[in-house]
């Protein structure tokens, strides 16, 4: 007969284990929104050079649509930063 | 301020033999903006053409081509030569006609001279690769050559091939494959053809020379040298006369861009057989300026008539925009020229870009280090760069620095501040972006009191754009427009008094508390409910296609708090620097110093350099593009439209020539 352990857990270990969870999820928050917003800003942004290139008066118009869903990651951020802190 | 400058459509009528002086004086004047004359054939116009250049325009053009080829050899730029006296234009007229012509010869035999030197060099470099892989066969040039019933073939192969036939062959190895002399008798060429094709043989022309191949590479060689070295002294003498005249040839340049651009001017005028019209605007204030100048050239017999400006066609035909803004704010119409120029008719954001700008970019960097390296790195780059767009884009990143540092004395941080060894404690932040990194950490940050400190700014920020553009509409009488601007406010605060009213938030007022009345909502909430549902309907009556942006009142404002994340990471990477640098390589190493233990503090100072280094160029990116992608997305789509046409008045000011 093989003798199984009994696992404990102190206070200690569940509050460890939380803050890791905690750091996961953050991590993810981030990441995850990371990709989102780079995968949009790809083909948006290779566009807005393209058009840039024929007209440059449209740089400021360019810019502004490139940079659009690159808030996905700054709400990433947050939640992220709220979920640490 | 928040409007620019007031411009008057001005028509100027004149005989033809007017024209000249006419034209002479708004050069000089510098202040009208012609409107090109492009409605000929058009109803309305008939009889008029557009004017042709005036006597002499061909004349000075050749000249002016004459002077940019020079220039161009010369490699100088008009703009080099900006500090020196000015020449009167008539003496460069004077010099121009005289020794122009002596220049050009000069400089034209100089260049001949060079290029012939040049493909000289060419041909010897094409001699002597010719002559290169023969050099390892020990046969003078001369033997190649003259027989009449022997035939030479020479060529590159990797072996020496076995003829079937008696021939004469040498073969020397050399890098990359060797080289190969046949010899052999004319009778034998079709089989000796055959076994070289079939091993790879490659022909190489034989040289028509004589003497050994040493001697003549030697011999092509210093010729090469000698020609360089004349190209050397022709360089040398094309400098000299650059040095000589260059400062003549560049007001030269300037003196007959404005004689041809005056000579020009005529194709963008109104004529018939008789008289011109010159279409365009002039700032109010300059008017009567204009007016007595041209009267006093043309002896009075010129009209200059004010026209109304709202015409007919006034859509079409806005005046031109120049910004009219305070000293310190003139930087900052480059950055708003960078989205586009504002209409005439529509509130100029410049002023307020010129204050948010650097607020916002000072909420995002504050540190006192970080901006402190960017104001010097401002500072020293405006006095070794030229130029007055880069001097303006510098002039922003001043203010934005300067604001950094004043923000940085509000955050109490340094470089990330409370470095770990030092434990240097500042005073106590008004807020505190600090991070709990590292063992010395003193403070914990106020996250949520900084994120909703930066929705505020948003919701004022986006308040501040929707009550432009109601005041952009209200010029125009556009009521129904108005009416769903101010729904759009009207929906955000709605919107922010159903939150004040369910939930208790940092910074903001707390109306939880209120007595509940239907439904749950209290006071405030009914409130906020009633000025949403008020304001979904006025942009309803807007545009019914809008509504679907309304969610958009939320997620701008959330834009908003990228003011105090992206902040807040370039403050864990500062500390995180810090507490790489100090607290893991540098501190427990001073304590017993040890061969290794030099070592990693060394690696430590250049961490925490670098780390530094890394971290201001991050925030000058991050500050910098994320406060002006603020005021491009969320500010300026609430209001501003943009397109207006650049105020650029006829004329130039003269840096080099007077009259």
């Amino acid at each position: 007969m093989v003798d199984l352990g009994v696992a404990t857990l102190t206070l200690e270990m569940v509050a460890e284990n939380q803050m890791g969870m905690k750091a996961i999820g953050a991590a993810l928050a981030v990441g995850l929104t990371g990709i989102g917003a780079g995968l949009a800003e790809m083909s948006i942004g290779s566009a807005a050079v393209g058009a840039t290139a024929e007209n440059k008066d449209i740089f400021g118009m360019a810019l502004l649509l490139t940079v659009i869903p690159e808030t996905i990651v700054i709400f990433g951020l947050v939640v992220s930063l709220l979920i640490l802190f | 301020m928040l409007q620019p400058k007031t411009m008057t459509r001005l028509l100027i009528v004149g005989s033809k033999e007017q024209m000249s002086s006419a034209v002479t004086e708004l050069y000089r004047h510098y202040v009208f903006h012609i409107t090109d004359y492009t409605n000929q054939g058009k109803e309305g116009y008939e009889g008029f053409r557009i004017g042709q250049p005036m006597e002499g325009a061909t004349e000075i053009s050749t000249d002016l081509i004459k002077i940019r080829s020079i220039e161009n050899t010369f490699g100088l730029s008009p703009d080099d030569y900006y500090d020196i006296s000015k020449r009167s234009a008539h003496s460069i007229r004077e010099i121009i006609e005289r020794d122009l012509p002596k220049i050009e010869t000069e400089v034209a035999d100089l260049t001949a001279q060079r290029s012939a030197a040049e493909a000289r060099i060419r041909v010897n470099e094409q001699r002597i690769a010719e002559l290169t892989p023969f050099s390892a066969i020990p046969l003078e040039l001369g033997l190649y050559q003259g027989y009449e019933t022997i035939s030479v073939i020479a060529g590159s192969t990797t072996r020496d091939i076995e003829m079937p036939v008696p021939v004469e062959k040498l073969y020397a190895s050399g890098k990359g494959g060797g080289t190969m002399v046949i010899f052999f008798k004319n009778d034998d060429r079709a089989i000796v053809e055959q076994t070289l094709s079939d091993a790879q043989f490659q022909l190489i022309p034989v040289p028509q020379e004589e003497g050994s191949v040493r001697q003549r590479i030697d011999q092509y060689q210093s010729e090469i040298s000698s020609l360089n070295a004349s190209i050397a002294d022709i360089n040398v003498k094309i400098g000299s006369i650059k040095e000589k005249s260059g400062d003549f040839l560049a007001a030269c340049d300037e003196v007959l861009s404005a004689d041809i651009e005056q000579a020009e001017a005529p194709l963008r005028f109104a004529t018939t057989d008789l008289i011109f019209i010159a279409d365009g605007w002039v700032p109010v204030t300059e008017v009567e300026n204009l007016k007595s100048g041209l009267s006093q050239a043309t002896g009075g017999r010129i009209l200059v008539m004010e026209a109304d400006e709202l015409d007919d066609d006034h859509h079409h035909n806005l005046p031109p925009v120049e910004y009219n803004n305070p000293g310190f704010a003139k930087p900052t119409q480059s950055i708003v020229d960078i989205y586009s120029r504002p209409r005439y008719d529509e509130l100029d954001p410049t002023l307020m870009i010129a204050i948010i700008f650097p607020l916002f970019f000072g909420i995002i960097l504050g540190d006192i280090g970080y901006g402190a390296i960017l104001l010097v790195l401002a500072l020293g780059l405006k006095r070794m760069l030229k130029g007055e767009a880069i001097q303006h884009l510098l002039n922003v990143l001043r203010n934005a620095s300067i604001s950094a540092i004043i923000f940085g004395v509000i955050y109490a941080e340094i470089f990330g501040a409370h470095p770990g060894a030092l434990d240097i404690t500042l005073w106590h932040p008004l807020i505190s972006r600090h991070l709990l990194i590292g063992s010395h950490a003193h403070h914990q940050g106020d996250i949520a009191v900084l994120l909703v400190f930066a929705v505020w700014l948003g919701i004022l920020q986006m308040t501040l754009g929707r009550s432009m553009s109601v005041v952009n509409h209200a010029r125009h009488r556009n009521m129904v427009h108005v009416m769903g601007q101010l729904g759009w406010i009207a929906v955000m605060w709605g919107i922010l008094a159903v939150i004040w009213s369910i939930a208790a938030i940092p910074l903001m007022p707390d109306l939880t508390m209120l007595p509940p009345i239907v439904m749950g909502l209290n006071i405030a909430g009914i409130i906020g409910a009633v000025l949403t549902v008020a304001g979904v309907i006025a942009i309803m009556r807007e545009s019914p296609l809008e509504l679907i942006e309304i969610p958009s009142v939320v997620s701008h404002s959330l834009s908003y708090t990228r003011l105090a994340a992206v902040g807040l990471s370039s403050v864990a990477i500062a500390m995180v620097v810090n507490f790489i640098a100090i607290e893991m390589l540098i501190e427990p190493n001073l304590k017993e110093l040890t061969a290794l233990g030099v070592v990693l503090i060394i690696v430590g100072i250049v961490v925490l350099l670098v780390g530094h280094l890394l971290n201001t160029a991050l925030g000058l990116l991050g500050g910098g593009l994320q406060s002006l992608r603020l005021q491009y997305v969320e500010f300026f789509t609430k209001f501003y439209k943009g397109g207006g046409e650049k105020y650029n008045p006829f004329g130039k000011k003269r840096q080099l020539s007077e009259d």
